[in-house]
């Protein structure tokens, strides 16, 4: 049958083409990939180009775009100042969230995956927060940590602490208080359950054999979890830097980019050129660099993996 | 057990009860972090009720109460008479109830044509169709927005539902292949032998077979959508169409007829806006969990 002659890479492509099991292959293959295709064409490959087209243009969306060649590029890296303070400030908050995101869950999970009574029922406590919607966790969150009224801050008063943060208020305060929502609500999510997922495939055989060398559970962690776990921390890694580099919402829902410019991301920032003063043009600039960086840092992960995760049995 | 420690030399069997009481610690420290971690998590939940049953006079009084002296309910009432928030939480079901039906028609359709079929280009478009995933969604946002804006679709719900007509997503149509290639190939052959057709094969065998990968999938739409902010917020501003997550932000910013303060009454939207969430989580638990066994891991 063809799909074993495929397998045996007997065909060739001039037989895919001609024999009727190819043909009829083809046909119903891309018949159902139809929808899809509309879709990666239509809404993203299409749009993608154009974007890339009007990353050379004037354009604010009324009148036709303007071709200005490199001008969006130069001005992006010699005339924006918050195109560096946006870029800065959404590297701070990944490169201090994403850290303690992934570590965080990997930590939970760890204690999660002992053989102890009632922990399901932990798992589920702590799964509960990342289920909150995110505008919903935003207005949660901006009364937990009022400057005044907040509970929080009343607390740190109790304790001793004259002079509280001013929390989402405070220029230097406002990306911790961000951090500190995210890890809340991301830290027994779905990451939590992939690092669960990840405890749950490592070879009981292994503990036993390092349990009669002799092992602490210190080791037992040191020598046989963490090297295991690599894959499962690269992986998460990579769609942290992903997801962590395009934080908009709960910025934006929670300061709007402030107090001054303090929460203004990347993101925010174009959105801002956008949507605020319709210059579409350099907003599309802003994307495609965007893009640039992001790929570049999956890639620049993926080439790094190979020094560090490990892959059992391989 | 007992027969085996008895054979064992008596510096071993000390080192044993050495380790036996070295895991009673060990148990007890887990559990001490566990419940540290479960309170961190669970206060602020807690709080969203309690402080949603205050009175916005206890709330903002330097004595803060834990819980409300006297429930009041009535906050919850007035959240949906201040805002039409019963309206918007109507917006995002009904938008859900157009996107899962596509993403379960399109996502399986496009998710078989991955599995199942050896076509010329495959290889080619499903990394494409990964690399997808790793483009940030502001480089389409502005064309895609430029065309609705041309096609007269700005305050309507197309913009936020197109996109699981046509596939739903790199994500849900990995997950849907991940599942259909777990399927043993001969139940397809037989039915070929039998004569059905491709489209038959797909909906009286695979798809029966697929409802927990497909419960999967309506569930991580039904979320997705549910918190989706930045769609609905560029593409709907008439109030009136506004889902629950822009209702809520809207509810935060506008000015109502008094000037007292609200926290208590986001307090009660926040809490009302999350009740479907974890409803359904409590209905459906196991499927969360089955989304990231199937995706995640074998990537």
């Amino acid at each position: 049958m063809a799909t074993m002659a495929n397998r045996l890479k007997l065909s060739g492509f001039s037989e895919m083409l001609t024999t009727s099991r190819q043909r009829r292959e083809n046909f119903y293959g891309y018949l159902f990939l139809t929808p899809w295709l509309i879709g990666f064409f239509g809404l993203f490959l299409g749009p993608g180009l154009f974007s890339l087209y009007l990353s050379f243009t004037k354009y604010d969306v009324l009148s036709a775009p303007e071709w200005i060649g490199l001008k969006n590029y130069i001005k992006m890296f010699s005339d924006d100042p918050l195109f560096y303070t946006s870029l800065g400030r959404t590297f701070y908050y990944a490169g201090v969230g994403i850290p303690l995101g992934v570590f965080g869950s990997m930590f939970l999970a760890i204690l999660l995956n002992a053989k102890l009574r009632g922990l399901a029922a932990y798992r589920t406590l702590f799964f509960m927060p990342s289920l909150v919607p995110i505008v919903a966790s935003v207005v949660l969150w901006k009364w937990l940590l009022h400057a005044d009224f907040g509970i929080i801050n009343q607390w740190l008063v109790d304790i001793g602490w004259s002079d509280p943060p001013g929390w989402f208020g405070d220029r230097r305060w406002a990306i911790p208080s961000l951090i500190f929502m995210g890890l809340w609500q991301g830290l027994g999510g779905t990451r939590m359950i992939i690092f669960l997922a990840g405890l749950q495939g490592i070879p009981e055989s292994l503990y036993e054999a390092a349990s009669i060398d002799g092992a602490t559970a210190f080791h037992k962690l040191r020598h046989v979890t963490i090297p295991l776990l690599t894959p499962t921390i690269f992986f998460n890694m990579v769609l942290g830097v992903i997801g962590g580099l395009q934080v908009f919402t709960a910025a934006f829902v929670a300061t709007e980019g402030g107090p001054g410019f303090a929460t203004t991301f990347y993101s925010l920032h174009l959105y801002r050129q956008a949507f605020d003063y319709w210059n579409m043009g350099y907003a599309a600039t802003l994307a495609w660099f965007f893009a640039l960086v992001i790929v570049s840092l999956t890639i620049w992960q993926l080439r790094l993996s190979r020094r560090w995760v490990f892959y059992y049995g391989s | 057990m007992a027969a085996t420690i008895e054979r064992l030399p008596s510096t071993e069997l000390r080192a044993d009860v050495y380790r036996r009481g070295r895991n009673r610690i060990q148990k007890a420290v887990t559990y001490v972090l566990l419940t540290a971690a479960a309170l961190m998590f669970a206060f602020p939940l807690f709080w969203t009720v309690s402080s949603s049953l205050q009175t916005w006079k206890e709330l903002r009084s330097f004595e803060p109460h834990l819980l409300p002296a006297v429930p009041q309910w009535g906050n919850y009432a007035r959240v949906f008479v201040s805002v039409p928030f019963a309206r918007w939480m109507g917006n995002s079901f009904l938008i859900t109830a157009i996107t899962i039906p596509g993403v379960i028609i399109t996502g399986s359709l496009t998710a078989y044509s991955f599995a199942r079929f050896n076509y010329i280009g495959k290889e080619i478009w499903f990394v494409l169709m990964l690399g997808t995933m790793m483009i940030p969604t502001q480089v389409t946002l502005i064309p895609q927005y430029v065309l609705f804006f041309n096609l007269k679709l700005i305050n309507t719900y197309v913009p936020l539902t197109i996109g699981s007509w046509l596939g739903g997503g790199a994500f849900m149509i990995f997950l849907l292949r991940q599942f259909i290639m777990s399927i043993p190939r001969d139940l397809d052959e037989a039915a070929l032998m039998d004569g059905a057709s491709p489209i038959r094969i797909l909906w009286g065998v695979l798809l029966p077979l697929m409802k927990p990968a497909l419960t999967t999938v309506a569930i991580l739409q039904f979320l997705g959508d549910w918190n989706e902010f930045f769609g609905p917020f560029i593409y709907l501003n008439r109030v009136d169409l506004f889902t629950a997550a822009v209702g809520l932000r809207f509810f935060q910013n506008i000015p109502l007829e008094t000037s007292d303060p609200r926290d208590h009454l986001l307090m009660a939207a926040a809490a009302i806006m999350t009740v479907p969430v974890i409803t359904l989580f409590a209905a459906a638990q196991r499927y969360f969990i089955q989304g990231v066994v199937l995706s995640g891991l074998k990537i």
